[in-house]
């Protein structure tokens, strides 16, 4: 006997929700519901990633993803009234799913194609291995990207800043 | 056939030991939470020239034992307007994660749910769940105050979470690991890292009484100004649920926290003897941050909210900061010795020491400046 059962059952679980939670951000009528929607696939795929072994990333996608990122959201949803805003994206809805089907399908596709890449290494999600590469291997891609955030961030403040004059 | 812990079949065990694990969670947390609010009444009442709570079984010890009784047999109100799921769901989302953080705190040398490498991040992350929940909880309510409180809520964690991580990262720097287990054993003798690290310390009790809610960071339930905030509309259990465990139960996940990180978790005399030594010292160690915590509550102040966001982003986000860098330089320039970063540290404590009535000075003479401009 071994866990290979539960592991396959609770991959199950955890794609159903995360279709399931996926679905209701797309269909729930108001956007504060469709954000804590949001937070729970964010959880589950962070589920994906314990189960896949990288439990660093797990971490880092619940610290950032459900921590930060869903509660800015709300931060900013949260202005808007909670009984009105009906039907405000609703018309939209179907062209939309047709958009983002289009444009995933061929992304999955493309992505089934490295099925034997040799990129997949064992225990990569762990914390050194990731560690390592990410300040050795590809520190100048980290670094460009850190800056990156920075100039968005003093031209967000420098764009407000204006508007005080 | 491999045989787990007890001579029972390890696919048995492993879910066997989930449960009590969850168990023995929510049993510390339930008691905890009993036992520290007695605590704060009477610590308390100390400060204030009272006696607290002594009508109820001996020196009141059953006090919050019937008020316990009478929360869960309250009737289970809600608003009309409230919008019901999310409403019911907010208190076990920002309880869960808190019972969850139990998994990897060292009560003892081998007594720990489970000894994660990435400890220190899995606790931060839960810490970050909570905030979540908190913001659900106002806008569900469907109600300003609440709203206000949960807005609050969401500035000032999400504020303070930055100096928080920030003094975390500089002691997994110093000791190399992220496992709870490997901090512990890392500080042997009576050396702990409090006295190399200690304005990472500073800064990570500041902050922690911003995450947990505590004064004199309480403004998101403040009751004089937002009756309660994101609390409003919640009654009977489920208010218990979110003020009484909750916060009692993080007081109990950051304190230990501390305890582990800079003091030495359960390390102390008498426990290379008898290993359950170590829980005394630990309980010991996490109980006097606690009365800590509830000493601060009686004594000081609320902030407004400009003070809150502006010292931390003004003062401890860039004190943190240097200290990071400072820490981390030195790790790799003086490697061998400790003693160059202690000596940073214990002047960064000097300079916030040194900051705050000068902060504060200014504050005044803009203050009085004023003043006189509108007088005149």
């Amino acid at each position: 006997m071994s866990f290979d059962v539960f592991h396959g059952v609770l991959f199950g679980v955890l794609a159903l929700a995360i279709v399931a939670g996926a679905l209701a951000v797309v269909l729930m009528p108001r956007i504060t519901q469709s954000a804590l929607f949001m937070a729970f696939t964010f959880l589950c795929v962070a589920g994906m990633f314990v189960l896949l072994g990288a439990e660093t990333m797990a971490a880092f996608q619940v610290l950032i993803y459900v921590g930060a990122i869903t509660v800015l959201i709300l931060y900013g949803v949260m202005f808007t009234p909670q009984r009105t805003g009906h039907a405000l994206f609703q018309t939209q809805t179907p062209w939309a799913a047709i958009f983002v089907a289009g444009l995933t399908l061929p992304a999955v596709v493309f992505a089934f194609s490295f099925r034997d890449a040799p990129l997949i290494r064992e225990f990569g999600g762990d914390l050194v291995p990731l560690g390592t590469s990410l300040f050795g291997e590809y520190a100048f891609a980290f670094e460009i990207a850190s800056v990156l955030l920075l100039a968005a961030m003093v031209g967000a403040i420098v764009l407000v800043k204006r508007d005080e004059d | 056939m491999p045989v787990g812990p007890l001579g029972i079949d390890p696919v048995a065990w492993a879910p066997l030991r989930l449960v009590l694990a969850v168990a023995l969670a929510l049993f510390l947390v339930l008691n905890g939470a009993l036992l520290m609010i007695y605590l704060e009444r009477k610590i308390q009442a100390t400060i204030q020239d009272r006696i607290g709570p002594y009508h109820v079984g001996p020196f009141g010890l059953l006090q919050t034992f019937a008020d316990a009784l009478k929360l869960i047999s309250k009737e289970d109100v809600k608003a009309t307007a409230t919008d019901s799921a999310f409403f019911l769901f907010a208190p076990a989302i920002v309880f869960s994660p808190m019972v969850a953080s139990f998994v990897v705190i060292p009560f003892g040398p081998g007594i720990q749910g489970a000894d994660l490498s990435i400890g220190v991040l899995y606790l931060t992350t839960l810490g970050s769940m909570a905030v979540l929940g908190i913001v659900i909880a106002g806008w569900a309510s469907n109600n300003k105050y609440s709203l206000i409180g949960g807005l609050r809520s969401a500035g000032q964690l999400i504020s303070y979470e930055v100096p928080q991580i920030l003094a975390l990262v500089t002691v997994v720097l110093v000791v190399g690991s992220l496992s709870m287990a490997d901090i512990t054993r890392w500080q042997q003798g009576p050396l702990v890292n409090f006295f190399v690290l200690p304005f990472a310390f500073i800064c990570y009790f500041i902050a922690a009484l911003a995450e947990t809610n505590r004064t004199p960071f309480d403004l998101p339930e403040a009751e004089s100004e937002l009756v309660a905030g994101y609390l409003t509309e919640y009654s009977g259990m489920r208010w218990g649920t979110f003020l009484a465990l909750t916060e009692y139960g993080e007081v109990t996940v950051v304190c230990s926290i501390m305890t582990t990180l800079w003091f030495g978790g359960w390390q102390g005399p008498g426990v290379d003897a008898f290993p359950l030594v170590g829980v005394l010292w630990f309980t010991l160690k996490v109980y006097a941050f606690v009365v800590a915590f509830m000493w601060i509550r009686a004594t000081l102040p609320r902030l407004r909210i400009d003070q809150l966001m502006s010292f931390c982003w003004k003062l401890l986000i860039p004190l943190a900061l240097v200290n990071l860098m400072v820490t981390a330089t030195l790790l790799l320039a003086v490697p061998g010795t400790l003693l160059p970063i202690a000596v940073v540290n214990w002047l960064l404590v000097g300079g916030l020491l040194f900051a705050l009535p000068a902060m504060q000075r200014r504050r005044l003479r803009g203050l009085r400046e004023r003043l006189r401009a509108s007088a005149a």
